[in-house]
């Protein structure tokens, strides 16, 4: 029983279903309104963005990676996309230059990383500031108002399907096609062997540079597109939006069971861990306690979710054995 | 037959003094004493933690909460006066909240054995909530003037703001520490090589529990100071300074992969990126300016380096075969 | 047996100024179980690594299946289809068995990773091996034995002709060889050539249907394993000369320095007790694998035991604190100088410094003037070649860098110094000045234990030898008792001789 136990706990998604079902039945329990369709509505509403930016992040952490350079790089697009909309550019055409933007940055991460083989640490921290920087001074104190949003985007931000709302069905779907290429298509499954064992992934002759490369691409794309999300969900955007948010995603990953180690972790898992934290947001205003334990919370729940990794990678560990017993 | 090395170290340095020559030619109000002291009180914090944090990232960790630990000990102060405790020993209680911040990063990592990027990510959003939780939303403010004037004003008869005592106590004590002491020797071993530090008798779980304590320790010195220079708690202060800090020390030549970099290269980067920015706001560029252009100085920072390395090794394969 | 699957003639290869192969040969015949026996530092790891595409000749000629063989790249030399299979595989511990059989070529179906197809081949593969291996469950935690097997199904995936596997049997219990066997046996069977690398004679001939014996780079006999006896390959292994090397000299033996009492350690030593006395040179011997640098690394206190005491001048020792360990005066030359003995990028005064910066600092101090003359002292004593002392030991060559670790644990002035595997990889030279730095220090009235896998250093150096086999110490012989044969006897378990 306690072996099936351990196995169960070593799929890294379920404990966190598991933590994510607890916390929506005990808050329901003590407060009934918070099983309702506008909580439901409020926590898919709260993660579109984290979910969306997670993909990329998944990417990038499974190949023992990190990109620091994704709330930026959002942040930057959202206010992108509202004021060439307020210049009476296309959402199509807008798009195209978020997505353009995201391209050029996530090529810059991956050039960096993947060919002159700086730490990515550095590199997109590096990144972070300059994207920020030349965001700031396109902006200035700017702001993408409510009616400078493009009508599209403003719909989908503040509109459901079936009590779901439209930008959280986006992130989903995204992050069904995300792991479904993580699981099947051969490129991104080999993001799962460099992360796991380096040195072994190029004796095994796979392409490590250019994976590299395009897992960053992939990262700075989805983050360009995340400021459409980023947009859809705020109705606006100035030269703060976006900031700080790479840590949120982060802590998204980790806790849905993205190793920071790499080699482990899926991009559903990532979704529930960003699930589960924003539900323990809302929960924690539902069950009465004051919102400012929220961070502390999450901070909490992001050390457990590291020691447990820790704990199962600890337990298996392969055993010598004496030949001869005397 | 002398090598000619170029250290990232030594740039900086050079960096300096042209910034420094190049923002006194660019405008009158750069080198003088009353800017000097802004600049000064500017970068004080950064300073405080940049010292230990060089240490750390020298020894092969990292602390992302040190922003977070800065705050913790600032809210803790405010909520310790806050509730009538004489301010004295509010001090002394946002320094020890400091070193607590400090110690429990260096138990999660030593005795736990989880990684310092991951933990103090954690631990990052753990102190900053709980600054929320000490202060509400309510920044304390009315704080002894005795106290906050030394954040305000300078020493008596010179143009320095007080903190640069602290800078040069401790920037003092982390030079000779890191580059003379047996503590900053086993540093960089640990950092170069943790394998063969075990094997050399180096205490290696003990040392980096240090570091860890001794940064949160000085991230608690850096909360009092900028509780004094804003002679105000409050919970979202701070923010992002982690990687401002961290930046900084990588700009000065540090590896991010340990066992290399000096403590003057990080403290003259500290200094660099502050007169950077002082020039910048004299000459009326945007502030954002100077944000593209740390960037753009990290990036130069890891990339040169490992150019020279590049083609050196390059060289090095023409000129041998590969040994066994 | 028909054709020659491999042949390996006149290969010779040079690193530096060390021999490694001197016009070696071998010849693999289809469905041969082929064993390839030598000591260490006969040629043998040059000669797989040359096939599995590591090392490139100097001269020589390699055909492969009636074609040249492409050297010097791993991807090729399996395409080819030369599989290695290494004594500690290194698998993808978060992958399924079956990612890990087909790393880096996955099976599709159009675009799509094909996780049936690759499930069902390796259920396949693994069931052929009879090995009852799960394709879908994770590698991390598999023992040695089942990641050896990993490796075997992936070479039989690639259609490899011919199979090396170096020392396999070193960290596997008595059923896991047992099962190893039966696979090799099955590989031949099925076509493949299986090269076979082992010091446990035993096993050879139990085994294998030839064998080729290495000396000093060079092959030295073939035949076939049944009209061969252990000792023809003994006396083939061990024709090598001890007159090189400097032997030690004689003084007197003092008082026991270290006392250690049923020391064990679960599954990896077991009931070890031994002295070693003032001047004396105590010799571990036995095979890589045998339990020796793990006992050293206990009695240093960079590892653990279970059991038994250590006593080091009267005093017991705490257990897993090599710093307890190096105040009353232990040292532990480690066996890996790249990984634990050295700081690479570290100047040569820091590396010979790091374990007396208590003694040179004032205060708080170090003293960099004393720590700079401290290491040009041993450095002298040692007949270090550099050019500056604040030089990154990383420009040493692989001698010079041992006689830093030396000079790091000798400065510390030691009353026990245990070497592990002292004088691996170093030229010849390098060689004689560490035996007779050995011997001087003894002489000095330094205990020494050391840990060797060459014969001729332990036969010229010891006072005493203990042979380990497999976590065990059977048997123990004095300077005169020993002999090459009677020493790779114990270690090996053979019978004869």
């Amino acid at each position: 029983m306690n072996r099936f136990l351990t196995r169960l706990v070593s799929v890294r998604e379920i404990p966190v279903l598991l933590a994510l079902f607890i916390v929506l039945v005990v808050t329901g329990i003590a407060n009934p309104q918070f099983v309702s369709a506008s909580g439901a509505q409020d926590i898919f509403l709260g993660v579109a963005v984290i979910a969306t930016l997670s993909v990329g992040m998944t990417f990038v952490i499974t190949m023992r990676h990190i990109d620091l350079s994704v709330g930026s790089t959002a942040g930057f697009t959202a206010y992108m996309i509202g004021k060439m909309s307020a210049h009476h550019h296309g959402l199509v055409t807008s798009l195209l230059v978020a997505l353009g933007i995201g391209l050029i940055v996530g090529a810059a991460n991956g050039f960096l990383v993947a060919y002159l083989r700086l730490p990515s640490l550095v590199v997109t921290l590096a990144s972070l500031w300059i994207v920020r920087g030349v965001f700031d001074q396109i902006a200035g104190g700017d702001t993408v108002t409510d009616n400078q949003v493009p009508v599209a985007l403003g719909y989908l931000g503040r509109h459901s399907f079936a009590n779901i709302p439209y930008i959280f069905i986006i992130a989903f779907v995204l992050i069904l096609v995300a792991s479904f290429f993580m699981r099947s298509v051969r490129p991104a499954r080999d993001l799962y062997a460099m992360g796991s064992n380096p040195p072994a992934s190029e004796l095994a002759g796979i392409p490590v540079a250019r994976r590299t490369f395009f897992a960053f691409l992939a990262s700075g794309a989805v983050s360009g597109l995340g400021g459409a999300i980023l947009l859809a969900r705020f109705h606006s955007a100035d030269s703060n939006s976006g900031l700080g948010l790479e840590l949120n995603v982060i802590a998204a990953c980790v806790v849905g069971g993205v190793a920071i180690a790499g080699g482990v972790g899926t991009p559903y898992g990532a979704l529930i861990g960003a699930l589960l934290l924003q539900s323990i947001t809302q929960a924690l205003g539902a069950l009465g306690v004051s919102q400012f334990w929220q961070l502390a919370v999450n901070g909490t729940l992001l050390i457990s979710a590291i020691s447990l990794d820790r704990y199962l990678t600890l337990r298996v560990k392969p055993t010598r054995i004496l030949r001869v017993k005397s | 037959m002398k090598r000619v090395t170029f250290n990232w170290d030594k740039g900086i340095l050079v960096f300096l003094v042209l910034t420094t020559i190049v923002g006194s030619f660019v405008t009158p109000y750069f080198a003088n004493a009353s800017n000097f002291s802004f600049v000064i009180q500017d970068i004080g914090e950064f300073m405080l933690m940049a010292i230990p944090m060089t240490f750390l990232i020298i020894s092969g960790e990292i602390d992302l909460s040190i922003g977070s630990s800065l705050c913790l000990s600032s809210a803790a102060l405010g909520y310790s006066f806050r509730h009538g405790i004489p301010f004295w020993l509010c001090i002394i209680i946002a320094l020890l909240v400091g070193l607590a911040c400090g110690l429990i990063n260096g138990i999660l990592v030593t005795k736990f054995g989880l990684q310092s990027l991951a933990v103090t990510i954690g631990t990052l959003a753990l102190y900053r909530g709980l600054c929320f939780v000490l202060l509400g939303n309510q920044p304390v403010n009315q704080m002894p003037l005795s106290y906050t004037n030394l954040g305000s004003n300078s020493i008596p008869h010179t143009f320095l703001p007080y903190v640069t005592i602290l800078i040069v106590i401790f920037g003092a004590i982390g030079w000779t520490t890191l580059h003379y002491t047996r503590l900053g020797r086993w540093t960089f071993a640990v950092g170069i090589n943790v394998e063969a530090a075990k094997f050399s008798g180096i205490p290696v779980a003990r040392l980096k529990l240090a570091l860890f304590a001794m940064t949160g320790l000085m991230a608690g010195v850096a909360g009092i100071v900028y509780t004094f220079r804003f002679a105000s708690a409050s919970p979202d202060g701070a923010t992002g300074y982690e990687l401002s800090v961290i930046a900084s020390v990588l700009f000065g030549g540090v590896s991010i992969a340990g066992g290399v970099g000096t403590m003057w290269g990080v403290l003259a980067a500290v200094l660099e990126l502050g007169v950077i920015r002082s020039v910048l706001q004299l000459t009326n560029v945007s502030a954002n300016t100077l944000l593209v252009v740390s960037g753009g100085l990290l990036l130069l920072s890891v990339a040169i380096p490992r150019a020279i390395e590049l083609s050196r090794n390059r060289r090095k394969l023409v000129s041998s075969d590969s040994k066994s | 047996m028909t054709d020659a699957v491999l042949r390996v003639s006149g290969a010779t290869k040079n690193f530096g100024g060390v021999r490694a192969l001197h016009n070696a040969s071998l010849t693999l015949y289809a469905g041969e179980i082929h064993a390839l026996l030598g000591e260490n530092g006969a040629g043998k790891s040059t000669l797989l690594k040359t096939l599995a595409g590591v090392h490139r000749l100097d001269a020589g000629e390699i055909i492969l299946d009636g074609k040249k063989f492409h050297e010097g790249s791993t991807r090729l030399a399996r395409e080819q289809g030369v599989a290695v299979i290494y004594q500690e595989p290194n698998l993808f511990p978060d992958l399924t068995l079956a990612e890990n059989v087909f790393a880096g070529r996955q099976k599709v179906n159009g675009k799509i990773v094909d996780w049936v197809g690759m499930q069902t081949e390796a259920q396949t593969l693994f069931d052929q091996l009879g090995v009852p291996l799960n394709p879908r469950s994770r590698a991390r935690g598999l023992s040695i034995a089942d990641q050896q097997i990993v490796e075997i199904a992936k070479a039989l995936s690639l259609n490899a002709k011919v199979i090396v596997m170096d020392e396999p049997t070193a960290a596997l219990s008595s059923k896991e060889v047992e099962r190893l066997f039966n696979v090799a046996r099955a590989l031949a069977k099925r076509g493949a050539a299986v090269v076979f690398v082992s010091h446990r004679l035993d096993e050879v001939f139990e085994l294998t249907d030839r064998l080729t014996v290495m000396r000093d780079g060079a092959t030295v006999g073939t035949g076939i394993t049944l009209d061969t006896t252990e000792a023809d390959v003994i006396h083939l292994m061990v024709g090598r000369e001890v007159s090189e090397l400097f032997p030690k000299g004689f003084h007197p033996i003092g008082d026991v320095v270290l006392s250690v009492k049923n020391l064990a350690h679960d599954g990896l030593f077991e009931n070890i007790s031994f002295d070693v006395r003032a001047g004396e040179i105590v010799a571990l011997a036995g095979l890589v694998g045998s339990g020796r640098s793990e006992i050293a690394r206990a009695i240093f206190g960079v590892e653990k035991y279970s059991h038994g005491t250590i006593t080091m001048l009267g005093k017991e020792l705490a257990a897993g604190s090599p710093s307890k360990a190096m105040a009353v005066g232990i040292a532990l030359v480690p066996e890996d100088r790249r990984l634990q003995g050295l700081f690479m990028a570290a100047s040569i005064a820091k590396n010979s410094s790091v374990t007396i910066l208590n003694r040179i600092k004032k205060g708080f101090l170090v003293r960099s003037k004393d720590e700079a003359e401290i290491a040009k002292t041993w450095g002298e004593t040692l007949e270090l070649k550099y050019a500056d002392i604040n030089d990154p030991v990383e420009r040493l060559s692989g001698g010079n860098q041992q006689k830093v670790v030396l000079a790091k644990w000798l400065a510390s002035q030691p009353a026990l110094l245990i070497v592990d595997e002292p004088t691996r990889g170093i030229d010849v030279g390098t060689k004689a000045q560490v035996h007779k730095l050995l011997s001087d220090e003894a002489g000095k009235g330094l205990a020494v234990l050391m840990i060797s896998s060459e014969l001729p250093e332990v036969l010229g150096m010891a006072d005493r030898i203990l042979v380990m086999r497999e976590g065990l110490m059977v048997k123990e012989f004095s300077r005169a008792e020993a002999t090459s044969a009677n020493v790779i006897a114990a270690a090996t378990g053979a019978v004869t001789v």
